[in-house]
């Protein structure tokens, strides 16, 4: 079942990325007409979250779980320290301030980078 | 206070989150009273916007350090889900914060923000593990 819903679920969510990268599609929306996209667009994140903590859940296989699990402390402690001196950057006005939007796709890129490296430590 | 912690290790992980939140406040001051008054440009500028996000990422190494160290698989079963979700909930409110701010033009949250939303997730998470191995 998960399987199946991350099948439909992640080329719309990569989709839905390249979208905000590009800017396709945004800024001429207003006001409560706008709420009703950025929603939709905002569940799809969701929705793969929870299908992934739904997976955690049930996976049997103890070493894939605990692999997993390993990836996604390094990949939130990653992305909280790219994104904590980002932002302080941001703040003194050193740099430019990033999407909000991109934390969940610069979180998944770090989890699958840890993901990589974690099985390559258990081979 | 620490006192009710049995563990060593998490006693050091305690203590270590204390003394990173005393060190936040004046590092904070400090670099915005700097760039203030000295007007910091090139690599003094970065060093000094560096310098309040120390303590911010020595309790990330910290708690690292304490899931690698801790010997009561329980506590560490409970700390690992606890961090989990508090990932999921900060990941799920930047999504959605992030969609509204470039769809709906909501207030704009910066990304300083982040890391207190995240911790704010794990202490919300923690009854709610606890509770499932009552």
């Amino acid at each position: 079942m998960e399987d199946r819903m991350l099948f439909i679920g992640m080329p719309l969510l990569v989709a839905n990325i390249a979208m905000a990268i590009w800017g396709i599609g945004y800024r001429h929306l207003h006001a409560a007409g706008a709420y009703l996209p950025a929603i939709l667009f905002a569940l799809m994140g969701v929705a793969f979250i929870v299908i992934f903590g739904l997976y955690l859940k049930e996976e049997q296989d103890e070493f894939q779980r605990d692999l997993w699990v390993q990836a996604l402390l390094w990949g939130i402690g990653a992305t909280l320290t790219v994104i904590t001196l980002w932002g302080s950057l941001v703040e003194f006005e050193l740099a430019k301030g990033l999407k909000l939007m991109f934390v969940f796709p610069l979180f998944m890129l770090i989890t699958c980078i840890a993901r990589l490296v974690l099985r390559l430590r258990y081979r | 206070m620490f006192s009710s912690i049995k563990s060593p290790e998490q006693r050091r992980w305690v203590r270590s989150c204390w003394m990173s939140a005393a060190l936040v406040v004046p590092l904070v001051f400090g670099a915005a009273v700097a760039f203030r008054l000295y007007h910091l440009h090139g690599v003094a500028a970065y060093v000094v916007a560096f310098l309040p996000t120390l303590p911010i990422l020595w309790v990330l190494v910290e708690l690292g350090r304490y899931l690698a160290v801790e010997k009561d698989e329980f506590q560490r079963t409970v700390l690992v889900q606890c961090v989990l979700g508090g990932t999921g909930g900060t990941l799920a409110t930047t999504t959605i914060w992030g969609y509204l701010e470039d769809f709906a033009r909501a207030p704009h949250l910066d990304l300083v923000y982040v890391y207190p939303i995240f911790w704010l997730f794990v202490l919300v998470s923690y009854p709610l593990v606890r509770l499932r191995y009552r």
